[in-house]
């Protein structure tokens, strides 16, 4: 270790950056607003983060994934990674940029039109002509359906559009 | 003497273990492809609660704490996957009403919903603990929630309002499992004392009463409220069949004298014969292989 190397809380933000998500790779934790806070004490880096969901399967991979690429920093002694529960994970808290890659990535992100039409009104589930509005994230079509409130992961639920005629997720409001 | 926040928090993560082991008995089984996905993320995540507060009562029990409770556990291990999995059977907290079989269609969607109306009452209630750490961990659980009972009350009116076997179905569901739901509002061992402590700011009972007008506000909504009276089609009787074919004595529904009555025993650890075949799939591998990794 450098002696004249000392990191900042920047540096480690900057890292997470580049942290992916193991369930939607593109994306990485901090574009996702998992990241609640972060303390640099000298050569010491304690990270807070939040999970998306729960019951996320993907945590502890990345709380692991999230300390290697920390500690590989220079300057970097040791790592905390911990998952805190003070903050309430919600999907406002995807940055812009997250959002565009989650499209790109042919899932629709939040502020698709998912809020208000998918809670406090009954969903569609598929019945003919009732269409949903949630923006495909493939075509940019409005005319899909809700196919279920849930997904392959907990934080996402299926749609189908219409238009392209393709199967598409949402990032759950 | 087992600290009465370690009872209560062993009731709500060994309800939701159960009740997401049972709900995973779906997957790849349901009706269709949709339903398959709804109960199988739905146990993913009453699954990922119990671990959140298995968490939190190895907090407050600690190492020696969580050693006698989790007898099966090696040592060191991780402490969620020894309270999970590392209990005798008579050591977990869980209702009766939660072990049961998934039996047919109607019994699953009926006890899915009685159960999760029942849940976001007790989530709702601890939101306002004076226990700071148990209040916290509500917030991301009730944002979770609210898809359980949006998928609850979508096929409580899709039956109710389904074709007459639909109806049927439903209420024989329904009142087989509210003859065990009050099981869930079963006092803990030292609820005063989380009472008199604002850590449960209400007791079952109370939130049993909250609970019992949301579910009859829902079931007259759809025209089912006769099943709250214990008759599905307007037919009398002394006994109610449990979704295992038990029998249970109609007025046994408030009593707390044990498993099959009312659904209660089961905060103190005494459980149907349903429970075991939960507890050796469940625990299988780790009995297998003691403090094994995921």
């Amino acid at each position: 270790m450098s002696a004249a190397t000392s990191v900042t809380s920047d540096d480690v933000r900057a890292v997470l950056d580049t942290v992916p998500d193991p369930e939607m790779p593109p994306v990485s934790v901090a574009e996702l607003g998992m990241v609640t806070d972060v303390r640099v004490h000298g050569d010491r880096v304690e990270v807070d983060l939040v999970p998306t969901y729960s019951g996320c399967p993907a945590t502890a991979v990345i709380r692991e994934e999230t300390a290697r690429a920390i500690k590989a920093m220079d300057g970097v002694g040791s790592v905390e990674v911990r998952f805190v529960n003070t903050v309430v994970w919600e999907p406002e808290r995807i940055t812009p940029p997250g959002r565009r890659k989650l499209a790109e990535f042919g899932i629709a992100p939040p502020g698709s039109g998912q809020t208000l039409l998918q809670i406090g009104r009954r969903p569609g589930l598929g019945q003919p002509g009732e269409t949903q509005g949630v923006v495909c994230p493939l075509c940019g079509s409005r005319d899909t359906v809700a196919d279920s409130p849930f997904g392959p992961t907990p934080c996402r639920s299926s749609s189908y559009c219409n238009a392209c005629r393709n199967p598409f997720e949402v990032i759950k409001p | 003497m087992i600290d009465p926040r370690v009872e209560l928090l062993l009731a709500l993560a060994d309800d939701e273990l159960i009740i997401g082991h049972r709900h995973s008995h779906w997957t790849g089984v349901a009706p269709h492809i949709e339903e398959d996905l709804a109960f199988s993320s739905i146990s993913q995540d009453e699954i990922g609660h119990a671990v959140v507060w298995y968490r939190l009562a190895a907090e407050v029990a600690g190492e020696q704490g969580v050693r006698d409770l989790a007898t099966r556990a090696p040592a060191g291990g991780d402490h969620a996957d020894a309270l999970g999995l590392g209990r005798e059977p008579n050591g977990y907290r869980n209702a009766v009403l939660v072990e049961r079989p998934n039996g047919d269609w109607g019994y699953s969607l009926a006890r899915h919903y009685l159960y999760d109306v029942a849940e976001d009452v007790r989530l709702t209630t601890l939101a306002g603990s004076s226990w700071q750490a148990a209040a916290d961990a509500t917030g991301a659980l009730r944002r979770e929630e609210r898809y359980h009972l949006l998928h609850a009350r979508t096929w409580l009116d899709r039956l109710a309002n389904g074709p007459l076997d639909a109806r049927i179905h439903l209420a024989d569901g329904l009142v087989a499992a509210l003859v065990e739901a009050p099981g869930l509002f079963e006092p803990l061992p030292g609820e005063a004392e989380l009472v008199a402590d604002g850590v449960l700011p209400d007791d079952h009972a109370t939130q049993q009463q909250r609970w019992l007008e949301a579910v009859t506000a829902d079931l007259e909504a759809v025209g089912m409220d006769h099943v709250l009276g214990g008759d599905p089609h307007h037919g009398g009787g002394e006994f109610l069949a449990t979704a295992s074919g038990e029998l249970v004595a109609r007025d046994g529904a408030r009593a707390p004298s044990g498993s099959g009555d009312g659904g209660y025993g089961g905060r103190l650890g005494r459980h149907s014969s349903d429970f075991d075949a939960v507890w050796e799939e469940m625990t299988g591998t780790y009995r297998a292989y003691p403090g094994v990794r995921w």
